[in-house]
């Protein structure tokens, strides 16, 4: 940096010297073309300072700073009232355009990109140089107004030639007209065909360029119209401004670019697709054409985010590869042009491992999640199947034998007639069998419903509502079947509501509802008591939720002090 | 034909229960009791044929049986009762609950029989209601009455009645004719018919002069 500071400095004492030197105002007439050129000069200096610093492997920066002292120096050796210096001042005054055209070709990466365009430099800077050597032996500083108090031409002869000099500035206006032609040809070849980054890189070139060959057109042609000084010496040099103006600015932008990159991951939302993810990086690099690419499962190439296949190993020209760190599958594409900001393409790199790795764990996390709750559900249907063969082998086993001991007592006790004795004690073994099977009927049912495997949930229900202690009212249940999981679900709900109506909530009536609405089924179950049921407390509520849970539904209770407990379960039902 | 007009002297029974030495029990009381048993079946199938074959007055069917041990008693009743319609039928279930009932009711509860299995125990009561439904009455088990009647219920009118117009409405709930509620409660027929007529305004019913469409009118009632 302090080199770059020193050669900025020098150029601005240089600058600020020479206006000193040429006694201060030198051509009052001229003050304000000339602070304007001072100003241009200076500000190549400047952009080339910004280059060295945005892009330290592109040698813009150097190019922006020959142009810049090319353009500059001629006007302070002119100045300096030396004939040498007036004379090389003079003499250099128009090679300033070659390097510019040469800036132009090489941007952004600061190099040429063929033998062709190489030639085409020296071909500027060539005939720059040699046309001025060449006009220069036939003017005299007087042909230009110039009196006995200008320095004196050391390399004219004799006293001069104006036609000579004219037909040669004419030759060279015309010859540099071409060149420009072919410069600005390529650079707006360039620019078609730059995508991406580089094409953004391009903007402040393409005003640069457009502003030169304005220029070109009207010094170079030597139109004579009344409005060409003005163009030349008013709108031209203002134009040319533009150029290093609009890099220095789009640099300052380019800066903020990091900023950029951490706005637009910390704006990702979490387990953003890796569509998002690339616009949001593409955005932050300002390239457009970025692709975030993954290889396929079967590792067979890459495909990016559009599922289009990447090349990876062997890129399109102009494309540069780099791989995310920390991800063995993916990988950024990118113009090549933003290896001259290798820091920038760095940050997007970690940011984008960053952002995968944290998509990578949500999507294991909701994995094992998946997985927690698939298997929480066949828990949950497990046991369900379990009490229905529990109330299944109960009902074949011991009620049928309970049944048959029934039987075969009755007919003990008819046969037992002659002796009472006999008679009641078989009558109070029947008694015992009969309060039994009772109570078995009563265990197998808590067990599982028989009648909500046989008959559905509307007859589950009716049963469940008919046992109820409390006078239970049924406003909606829906007729047909349901998936088993959900049946059992609702009626456990219901089950669960009425025997805790029954127990706390000192009702006088209770309510059951089952609606069936799209893809889901609501149970809700209320009544008229005390209220105050804590969902969190009592391991009944807790159980309920949890098997509510289980098949991926949700369980509200609503239970202010003295108004009544309501009890609503939310079930996915397709 | 309606059941009622078949002559009772031996009433002929098929016995479909899946479980061996019950049905065993069964045909044996049953004969003993005087009754034809004129066929046994494992499953629903061989009921079906046996009952085809045998064209009994009464059949006698446990409600879950092979192969799915659900509902397939049922299912074969209420297909005997649509193919042979005079064939009176007595469902065995082990629950006391009521939504099978009123699947079997739903058609014509003449000669329809919902028993507790357990009553089988009771061999004079349970003939007896084999005769009623092979007479062509409803024999609702009093112990599914029983609950019915018993529900908590909100300002029911059910809770207007009288002690003695509850029990008339739970026999006539469980199939009674009015004869037979005199002779349980010892009241003569005119006392019992003075006591449905008020029950029946009382609970807003239409007086129904027959007995099946009364016992459904009442257990509709007590089961809403």
């Amino acid at each position: 940096m302090s080199r770059r500071l020193a050669v900025l400095t020098a150029g601005a004492i240089a600058a600020a010297g020479s206006l000193a030197w040429s006694g201060w105002p030198p051509h009052s007439d001229y003050l304000p073309i000339l602070i304007c050129y001072e100003v241009i000069g200076l500000s190549f200096l400047v952009a080339g300072i910004a280059a060295w610093a945005r892009w330290p492997a592109s040698r813009l920066g150097l190019l922006f700073t020959i142009a810049g002292y090319l353009y500059l120096v001629p006007y302070i050796l002119v100045n300096l009232a030396n004939p040498v210096a007036f004379t090389i001042g003079n003499l250099s005054q128009g090679i300033y355009t070659a390097a510019v055209a040469h800036l132009g070709l090489a941007w952004p990466a600061g190099r040429l990109r063929s033998r062709f365009e190489c030639g085409v430099v020296i071909a500027e800077y060539v005939t720059a140089a040699g046309f001025s050597v060449a006009a220069i032996v036939f003017w005299n500083p007087a042909f230009s107004g110039c009196d006995a108090s200008c320095p004196a031409n050391v390399l004219l002869v004799g006293d001069g030639s104006r036609p000579a000099g004219n037909a040669i500035n004419a030759i060279g206006g015309f010859v540099g007209l071409v060149l420009t032609g072919i410069v600005l040809t390529l650079i707006v070849r360039h620019w078609r065909s730059a995508r991406g980054w580089s094409r953004r890189a391009m903007i402040p070139l393409i005003w640069l360029a457009g502003a030169v060959g304005a220029e070109q057109i009207v010094t170079g042609s030597a139109l004579d119209l009344p409005l060409s000084s003005l163009i030349s010496f008013g709108l031209a040099p203002l134009v040319m401004l533009a150029g290093p103006v609009l890099f220095v600015i789009s640099t300052v932008r380019a800066r903020t670019a990091g900023g950029a990159l951490g706005a637009a991951i910390v704006d990702l939302e979490p387990g953003a697709s890796p569509g998002r993810l690339r616009e949001a990086l593409a955005r932050a690099l300002g390239d457009s054409t970025l692709q975030l690419a993954f290889r396929r499962p079967d590792g067979t190439g890459y495909l990016d985010t559009a599922g289009q296949p990447v090349e990876v190993d062997r890129p399109d020209p102009g494309r540069v590869v780099t791989r995310v760190v920390g991800s063995e599958r993916a990988v950024l594409v990118y113009d090549q042009g933003l290896e001259l900001e290798p820091q920038l393409v760095r940050l997007t790199a970690a940011a984008a491992s960053m952002a995968l790795e944290h998509s990578r764990l949500q999507a294991e996390v909701q994995a094992q999640l998946e997985q927690v709750r698939a298997s929480r559900a066949r828990i949950v249907q497990a046991g369900d199947a379990e009490r229905r063969r529990l109330e299944r082998d109960l009902h074949d086993g011991a009620q049928q034998r309970l049944v048959t001991l029934s039987l075969a007592l009755g007919m003990a006790r008819d046969r037992a007639a002659a002796d009472p004795e006999l008679g009641s004690l078989i009558e109070s073994a029947s008694k015992e069998a009969r309060e039994a099977l009772t109570e078995l009927r009563e265990l197998a049912r808590g067990i599982h419903p028989a009648v909500l495997t046989e008959t559905g949930l509307a007859g589950a229900i009716q049963a469940l509502v008919e046992r109820s202690p409390v006078a239970t009212t049924i406003t909606a249940v829906p007729a047909g079947r349901l998936p088993a999981a959900i049946e059992a679900t609702a009626y456990f709900v219901v089950s669960e509501a009425l025997t805790n109506v029954a127990k706390h909530a000192m009702a006088d009536s209770a309510e059951v509802t089952i609606c069936q609405r799209p893809g889901r089924l609501v149970v809700e179950v209320s009544d008229d008591g005390a209220g105050g049921a804590r969902p969190e407390g009592g391991s009944g509520l807790r159980g309920l939720a949890d098997r509510v849970a289980s098949v991926g539904g949700a369980l509200r209770v609503d239970s202010p002090p003295g108004c009544g407990t309501r009890l609503k379960a939310d079930l996915p039902c397709p | 034909m309606i059941p009622g007009l078949k002559d009772q002297a031996k009433l002929r029974v098929v016995i479909a229960e899946d479980t061996v030495l019950l049905r065993e029990g069964l045909r044996r009381v049953l004969t003993d009791a005087g009754l034809d048993v004129a066929g046994t079946a494992g499953d629903a199938e061989q009921l079906l044929s046996q009952v085809a074959a045998a064209r009994p007055d009464v059949v006698l069917t446990d409600i879950r049986m092979p192969p799915t041990q659900t509902t397939e008693g049922l299912q074969a009743a209420l297909e005997i009762r649509r193919r042979w319609p005079g064939t009176a039928v007595i469902v065995l279930s082990q629950h006391v609950e009521t939504e099978h009932l009123f699947e079997l009711l739903a058609g014509d509860p003449r000669g329809i029989g919902y028993v507790l299995k357990e009553r089988v125990a009771d061999i004079a009561q349970f003939t007896d209601a084999i005769r009623r439904v092979a007479a062509g009455e409803s024999v609702i088990d009093p112990q599914v009455v029983s609950r019915l009647v018993a529900r908590p219920r909100r300002d029911s009118p059910l809770e207007t009645l009288t002690e003695r117009e509850q029990a008339v409405l739970a026999l006539m709930a469980e199939g009674r004719s009015n004869h037979a509620i005199a002779n349980q409660l010892y009241m003569s027929p005119k006392t019992v018919e003075t006591h449905i007529g008020n029950l029946f305004a009382k609970l807003g019913l239409l007086p129904a002069a027959e007995d099946h469409r009364r016992v459904l009118a009442v257990l509709t009632y007590l089961r809403q």
